[in-house]
């Protein structure tokens, strides 16, 4: 399997393989990002930061999936956070404790997952798609994830760590694999030195 | 009118958590719902009927009928002056 | 490389194991009725009848935890019980919630808004993957332990990654499902998507106007062929097929067509190698909201080429239990192929116009059950289906 391509935004910037792309131009960052980009789609502004990360880091790697073959089918989600949709959820208790009326449109947000949703809804993209918990960046349980959904018949994984809780240290990690011929090939170190270099930018 | 149009406008953006926005990024009568509009769906529409509740006293009790109701903000405003 | 189940492990509204669970399926008794809770009081809805200090008194349960890591406690420890740890065995626990510790920390963030001093130490409970480790802890698993969040398809997600776990050699055997307990949390936000139907539920029936929530717990043990070779057990069934598939149309409604269903239905049965006609008893996502129903029901149609089998949604017994639906509903499986039963849907009067499928009505025994397929389908358009059969 092979790292066809990664990218990674923070409140500090936006990067794709390892270049920085876009610099945060004020403190919402995600919205910066999302205007230079010039992206025309209007559903992004209801999105919770969770789903906002996670479609914008989609979209810095868009032109590494858009010829891919058999996408739509092929492509499995494999996503991961430490805080599931905390800073949501705390939004949303605050809509009924203290609005004193629970609001829909935060509830939908209180699912981790529904980010990969988000990005299903967008490409149409029918594969697999699964969300976990852990307690940090797990470099081993991505690659062995990979490796299974493979075996399983998949051809491409989207891969993200997605912790966003409206903090300094927020991060959205994503990166596309493919099968490659070397089969065995472990990327648990070159994952983690991307990263890595990521984080010292 | 105009006034209640911009209040409108200010209400939306806070009960639908829309923070990005200004009341300045949305038209008078443009479409709220779908993609030509702000994206808004079904969801977004329940969000509407507890806006028009705890902003104007005004209860909507089918959700499915109120659609043409938040067609815009036009729409909407013609709506709330028309139960005053 | 056969799955084997070697245990299982549930407790819901209508029962506290797997024997009351099943009497009460048989007997055709519902659990669903006005909610005991301050916040569940206006509601209908599928509560256990236990306080968190009973469950811990009557199941001896040794670790603390919130109310969703103490019923994931009993379900679990009745599907492992008699299972012995092995130190040639890698034994692992993958569990599914969407509530976590919530019923704990919304408690004290209400303290703590209200500007009292909220005790700081009960926020350990509160994150899902702490549900986890807690449950392992009870049955003594101290090998691989993850959590899955994806929502009412999360014990099935669970289950499959389960599988897939123990047939690419990483795991002997684990202990798979999921459980979720009911909160203001919860109840606020399906309340605000107007998807509750204030009476009893009916699923797929004409007139259905939305579900009743419930709460609960469901476990099985998985096992290989070689890992049975150690633990001796005896298999109760197997599990043949697993698929997960995305329905890309909306956050929280599922498409008019069912097309990720379709997808889900038609992966497990080719997995499966298995025919439409091979399943013997559908236990349907069925929450009875209008969208579910009609949207699964078309997806039937697709996948059987019009010829349904026998179909039922058992939430009309157990209420919609999110997280742990399809660990609950897998048990529910085991059993119907075990007693060749087909359990009803209860509550039904009139099919879907558009569809005229009509579900089981009434407790079916002597029918021979050899496949069953479990639908599970969460928020974010997870849809995912599981198959069992009999050895």
């Amino acid at each position: 399997m092979k790292i066809i391509s990664h990218s990674y935004i923070n409140p500090k910037g936006a990067f794709l393989n390892g270049q920085n792309v876009l610099i945060a131009t004020e403190e919402n960052y995600l919205k910066s990002y999302f205007s230079e980009l010039e992206i025309d789609y209007s559903k992004f502004y209801k999105m919770d930061l969770l789903s906002k990360a996670a479609f914008l880091g989609d979209y810095l790697l868009h032109n590494s999936y858009k010829d891919l073959l058999n996408v739509e089918n092929e492509l499995q989600f494999v996503f991961a956070n430490a805080s599931s949709s905390k800073e949501t959820d705390i939004r949303f208790i605050e809509s009924y404790e203290r609005k004193k009326n629970p609001s829909p449109s935060l509830f939908v947000y209180t699912l981790p997952n529904i980010l990969t949703g988000e990005l299903a809804i967008k490409h149409k993209w029918f594969g697999e798609n699964i969300f976990y918990i852990l307690t940090k960046f797990d470099s081993d349980f991505f690659n062995d994830q990979i490796a299974m959904s493979f075996l399983r018949g998949n051809e491409y994984c989207l891969c993200g760590w997605v912790e966003m809780t409206g903090s300094p240290e927020d991060e959205c990690f994503m990166f596309l694999v493919a099968k490659s011929e070397v089969v065995n090939e472990n990327l648990s170190n070159k994952l983690n030195e991307i990263l890595n270099n990521y984080r010292n930018e | 009118m105009s006034e209640l149009k911009e209040q409108l406008k200010s209400q939306i953006i806070e009960q639908l958590n829309l923070e990005d926005l200004t009341p300045a990024d949305i038209k008078n009568d443009s479409p709220l719902f779908g993609d030509e509009g702000l994206g808004l769906d079904s969801i977004d529409a329940l969000e509407f009927i507890v806006l028009l509740d705890s902003f104007y006293g005004i209860k909507i009790e089918d959700p499915a009928a109120a659609r043409e109701i938040f067609h815009s903000v036009d729409s909407m405003a013609a709506f709330i002056e028309s139960k005053k | 490389m056969d799955i084997f189940i070697t245990g299982y492990g549930v407790i819901s509204a209508i029962g506290k194991n797997v024997e009351e669970n099943f009497s009460s399926l048989t007997q055709e008794r519902t659990a669903i009725k006005q909610g005991l809770k301050s916040y569940t009081s206006k509601f209908k809805v599928g509560e256990i009848g236990l306080s968190n200090d009973a469950l811990k008194a009557e199941f001896d349960l040794k670790t603390d935890g919130s109310r969703t890591a103490l019923l994931g406690m009993v379900a679990a420890k009745e599907a492992f019980k008699n299972h012995s740890h092995f130190d040639t065995l890698r034994t692992g626990l993958i569990s599914g919630t969407s509530v976590g510790g919530m019923d704990i920390s919304e408690v004290e963030y209400r303290k703590q808004m209200a500007g009292e001093e909220p005790n700081f130490k009960q926020y350990f409970h509160h994150p899902s993957g702490t549900t986890s480790e807690q449950i392992a802890a009870e049955l003594g698993i101290t090998g691989f332990v993850n959590t899955i969040s994806t929502a009412c398809s999360s014990a099935a997600n669970a289950i499959m990654i389960g599988a897939r776990l123990i047939r690419s050699g990483q795991l002997d055997r684990v202990v798979v499902g999921g459980t979720d307990s009911l909160t203001q949390f919860t109840i606020f936000g399906f309340r605000s998507l107007m998807i509750f139907d204030d009476e009893w539920c009916k699923p797929f029936d004409n007139s259905r106007k939305g579900l009743n929530l419930g709460e609960g717990a469901g476990y099985i043990v998985l096992e290989s062929q070689k890992s049975l070779e150690t633990t001796g057990k005896i298999a109760l069934a197997k599990l043949t097929g697993w698929s997960n598939a995305s329905d890309a149309y909306h956050q929280t409604a599922s498409s008019p067509d069912g097309d990720g269903a379709i997808l889900s239905m038609n992966q497990a049965l080719k997995q499966a190698e298995l025919e439409p006609k091979d399943i013997n008893y559908v236990n349907a996502h069925g929450t009875a909201t209008p969208n579910n129903d009609l949207s699964e029901s078309k997806a039937f149609i697709n996948v059987f080429n019009g010829k349904v089998p026998p179909f039922s949604s058992t939430k009309s017994y157990t209420g919609h239990t999110l997280a742990a639906s399809g660990g609950i509903e897998s048990v529910f499986a085991i059993l119907s192929i075990q007693n060749n039963i087909l359990f009803p849907n209860l509550n039904h009067t009139s099919p879907i116009e558009e569809t005229g499928l009509i579900p089981i009505k009434n407790i079916q025994k002597n029918t021979e059950v050899t496949h069953v397929l479990s639908n599970s389908f969460g928020f974010g358009g997870n849809n995912s289906t599981l198959i069992f059969s009999k050895i």
